[in-house]
């Protein structure tokens, strides 16, 4: 592949193309989904490779990229990329400034503790179905679903200054649901939750605890059939790791992707409310919040030595002490902010065009346990596992619901509440922010699917983070 | 001998095997701008054989892309050595049997019939017409080429084509940020009018000159506009699957032929409109017909493939509602804005996600476009507004709509290049919960 892949680039030695990159990936994918205890599919696609081929030519960006890495097809994408990124020069105004970088050559190779693709079939499947069986429907639980998908990738990136790296890793998404129904409504609950992947192989399942939360979702998912909604208008609320991922995703990874400040978002995912003039001034959070994206760190989905337009990668607060410093940023943005660029350039497989991206985007721990935080607050609610989510396009306005809630009175947790919906504004949300736990609490959650860009890409990525308090928040939506 | 040819032969020296095997290939040519100039230009393309095989009420499903005979055969391979070691899938009884074909269409190549120069100079045009009022223009223009052909141990041998283009124009001020949107999506080109298409952009843009104001959290008249309606029906529709039925998750469980919505509300799947961009099958080969699946405000069907149907015991009819059309009401939007006192009109939604399915309650917010109506007319740009709804509560509390409908294109996202479009008119609803302001255009 090194070899193919230079050729490729040799081809894109033309004079008028002042800046180019090739990546190719190999993705093998397996799928198991258990329904009511019962398989329900079982799937794989395996050696799914693909190539994709960016050039930069008078300031104008051209792409192809295609599943063939036939010396035909590559031959065809070269011409293609070209014509793009000529034809498109003629409907721009201003042309893409791209600083240069360093060369630099990578080698990464990650090994699960369970290689999902060594392990037989067999077993995975008696491993799900032991799960599946113990969730099947009986009683008020109506519907359960068990699924394992593993993912390994290897990928090769060699740019026109020299760049090559050549990493591969395995990823995994273990989840299971059940729902409960009393005949009128439902509700559900999930194990581990909304983000649930990890950098791992099949050894997830175990770490995880599925087998040891079984029992509890079940009977979760049972009470709050019954349990009472909040009746408060405002209210303390500490935010699980289940849920506060997605709420530090939403609310500030998205927000801090800096493409989305000149607008090259607008079309789908939309835009942010962030200025460049507030780099370095804007309260954000509470001097408490302390945030920052870390691609060195391999224990995370978001890990890579190189990113996918050659800036090794890095670690760069994006919130210190709840002052908003920096950007995740491409090459290109980094030199519209006035930044170094952030390593922040991913794309889904190699056939997509590459994006600003998060990687490892983590609220950094503060101290104490969440016991302790519980014991400290006078009345609130511990709420935890994500259900529904939704922000503005400006990623200022967000609400969320979560699967469950757990009422908190003079300190102990006294019942739980369904449905628990809150709301608020970015900024002040963030700034209500009075605990972060510690570093015993702290752990990674991951997504494989988080949508951005046309055409659409999912990213697998992960967050960092520590239950947290915010005070005094809206949880007075009734429905 | 194609590969899906040669993957037919190869199961069929297994008698004991059912199968559905599919290939699909898939071009775009997708051009993605901002500031009134290219961000990048994109083609992209892919060849994909899907194979279900089933032994019994065993079954292992496997996907090559790029397919070669090398690859087949170690996914084959794969498949059998597993095949007998899986646990069974009790309520799998058969694959489809519909053997019904569509009526054949010509299918032209968008890609080739719009080629990236005929882009540029369409969005050159547009450009300029926006920036008069300093406004600049930020979208997508997409034309996709896709051909699929599904077979199956029945029997069946089905192939179709399609061509959607989507052209998706955001007119954004400079200054305000104000967005309005305009939007074309079809198969066929020839209904591109770009100059009422500029046009209509035109006089979204005039409505922004106004102040910008925030409401206050409230129940509000509201006109939806037919992006919004169109959206709110496709969440609806997620609700009318046998799949979500059968999970308990369904709004419209024990409602079958019941009235559900007022008598002025009629929703149809319909693939045979040439202006939408249509469908032949549903995903397991049975044909895509007419589905009428709200009457009058009675709900009439279930999307029910050959699995669910077989499970649940529904009549089979292979919808997936992607060829939505809303009927239209015998209002014009003058009469049914001029009827409003104090309300809003919204242009687009965004980021809607259901709190509880079966209650058919979800969050969203408006985005592109919310104005303040007074006294019958346009006033003011509102700040995006957040509501926390039940969308059958929405069409209870529709009470006009527009005597004619728009074609609404939708793109996929998620890894989905899908392109849909779905038909409807505007609506007047009463009591729209709105829960908050964003603060933001």
């Amino acid at each position: 592949m090194e070899q193919l892949i230079k050729q490729t680039l040799n081809k894109l030695a033309q004079p008028d193309i002042s800046f180019a990159d090739v990546r190719i990936t190999r993705t093998d994918n397996e799928w198991l989904y258990f329904m009511n205890g019962f398989m329900r599919s079982y799937g794989s696609s395996m050696d799914s490779t693909a190539i994709g081929i960016r050039v930069l030519i008078n300031g104008c960006w051209g792409f192809a990229g295609s599943r063939d890495l036939s010396a035909a097809a590559i031959d065809r994408l070269v011409r293609t990329a070209v014509r793009n990124a000529r034809q498109g020069g003629s409907f721009i105004r201003n042309r893409v400034e791209f600083p240069a970088l360093p060369a630099t050559r990578a080698e990464y190779h990650h090994q699960p503790e369970i290689d999902p693709f060594k392990m037989p079939k067999e077993e995975k499947t008696a491993c799900l179905r032991g799960l599946a069986e113990a969730i099947k429907p009986q009683g008020k639980i109506v519907h359960s679903m068990v699924m394992g998908q593993f993912m390994r990738q290897e990928k090769y990136y060699a740019n026109s200054e020299g760049t090559y790296s050549h990493t591969s890793y395995y990823n995994t998404l273990p989840v299971m649901e059940v729902v409960a129904s009393d005949g009128g409504q439902i509700q559900s609950r999930t194990w581990p939750g909304h983000m649930s992947a990890g950098r791992g192989g099949f050894e997830l399942f175990k770490q995880q605890k599925f087998a040891e939360n079984t029992d509890r979702i079940m009977k979760e998912a049972i009470d709050l059939l019954n349990a009472p909604t909040i009746e408060d208008d405002r209210a303390d609320i500490i935010i699980g790791n289940g849920h506060l991922a997605l709420q530090l995703h939403e609310s500030v990874g998205h927000a801090t992707e800096a493409d989305r400040i000149f607008g090259m978002e607008i079309s789908y995912a939309g835009k942010t409310f962030i200025k460049p003039e507030m780099l370095g001034s804007f309260q954000y959070g509470s001097p408490l919040v302390n945030i920052y994206s870390d691609s060195t760190d391999p224990k995370g989905l978001g890990y890579h030595p190189v990113d996918d337009e050659g800036v090794p990668g890095q670690k760069v607060d994006i919130i210190k002490d709840g002052i908003l410093v920096n950007q995740q940023t491409s090459r290109q943005i980094a030199k519209l902010l006035g930044l170094r660029p952030s390593s922040n350039m991913k794309a889904s497989f190699a056939d997509d065009f590459p994006l600003v991206r998060m990687t490892n985007f983590c609220l950094a721990p503060g101290s104490g346990s969440l016991e302790e935080l519980i014991a400290s607050t006078e009345h609130g609610y511990l709420l935890d596992f994500t259900k529904t989510w939704s922000i503005d396009d400006n990623r200022n306005n967000f609400q969320f619901t979560t699967e469950i809630g757990y009422r908190i009175d003079g300190g102990k947790i006294t019942g739980i509440v369904k449905e628990p919906t809150y709301f608020g504004i970015t900024k002040d949300f963030w700034n209500s922010c009075d605990a972060v736990c510690g570093p015993e609490e702290w752990s990674y959650h991951s997504t494989f699917h988080c949508g951005k860009g046309e055409p659409g890409q999912v990213m697998q990525l992960s967050h960092g983070v520590a239950p947290a308090r915010f005070k005094n928040i809206n949880v007075s939506v009734k429905i | 001998m194609d590969q899906l040819e040669y993957l037919k032969s190869v199961l069929d020296q297994h008698p004991e095997l059912q199968y559905s095997i599919t290939q699909s290939n898939w071009s775009t040519d997708f051009l993605r701008f901002y500031h009134s100039e290219t961000n990048y230009n994109i083609s992209k393309d892919n060849t994909t054989i899907g194979a279900e095989i089933y032994k019994g009420k065993k079954s292992f499903n496997f996907a090559i892309e790029n397919p070669e005979r090398g690859k087949i055969d170690a996914a084959l391979r794969d498949a059998l050595e597993v095949i007998d070691k899986l646990p069974e899938d009790p309520d799998f009884v058969d694959l489809e049997s519909d053997m019904t074909l569509a009526e054949p269409r010509v299918v032209k190549n968008n890609i080739e019939a719009i080629p990236l120069d005929l882009k540029t100079k369409i969005l050159s045009n547009i450009s300029a017409a926006a920036s008069m009022y300093d406004f600049d223009i930020f979208g997508t223009f997409i034309c996709n080429y896709q051909s699929f052909r599904l077979i199956n141990s029945n029997g069946l041998d089905k192939s179709s084509q399609s061509s959607p283009i989507y052209l998706e124009v955001k007119a954004v001020h400079n200054k305000s940020q104000v967005t309005v949107l305009e939007t074309f999506g079809g198969e066929d080109f020839g209904y591109f009018n770009e100059r009422a298409f500029t046009e209509s952009l035109m006089q979204k843009i005039k409505y922004c000159s106004s102040e910008i104001v925030d409401v206050e959290p409230g129940y509000y008249d509201v006109i939806l506009a037919p992006r919004c309606l169109a959206e709110f029906i496709q969440y609806l529709s997620h609700g009318m699957s046998a799949r979500v039925l059968d999970q308990h998750s369904s709004w419209f469980e024990g409602k079958l032929n019941k009235q559900v919505f007022p008598a002025h509300i009629s929703i149809v799947d319909d693939p045979a409109d040439p202006r939408m961009i249509r469908a032949d099958y549903g995903s397991d080969g049975h044909i895509y017909r007419r589905l009428p699946l709200v009457e009058k405000g009675v709900f009439r069907a279930f999307l029910c493939n050959n699995y669910y149907a077989h499970k649940t015991g529904l009549p089979k009819n292979g919808n997936t509602a992607s060829c939505l059309k809303i009927e239209p009401g015998d209002k014009t939007l003058e009469e049914m804005i001029g009827g409003i006192k104090r309300g809003l009109y919204i242009s687009s939604l965004h980021y809607m996600n259901f709190i509880n399915p079966r209650e058919t309650s979800l969050t969203g917010l408006t985005r592109d476009g919310t104005f303040l109506i007074e006294n019958g007319r346009i006033t003011k740009v509102v700040n995006n507004l957040r509501f926390t709804e039940r969308i059958e509560r929405i069409l209870n509390n529709v009470v006009g709509l527009e005597d004619h409908c728009a074609t609404i294109p939708f793109s996929g996202n998620y890894e989905s290049f899908d392109i849909e479009t779905v038909k409807a008119p505007h609506a007047h609803v009463r009591d729209f919960n709105v829960t908050s302001s964003t603060k933001t255009i």
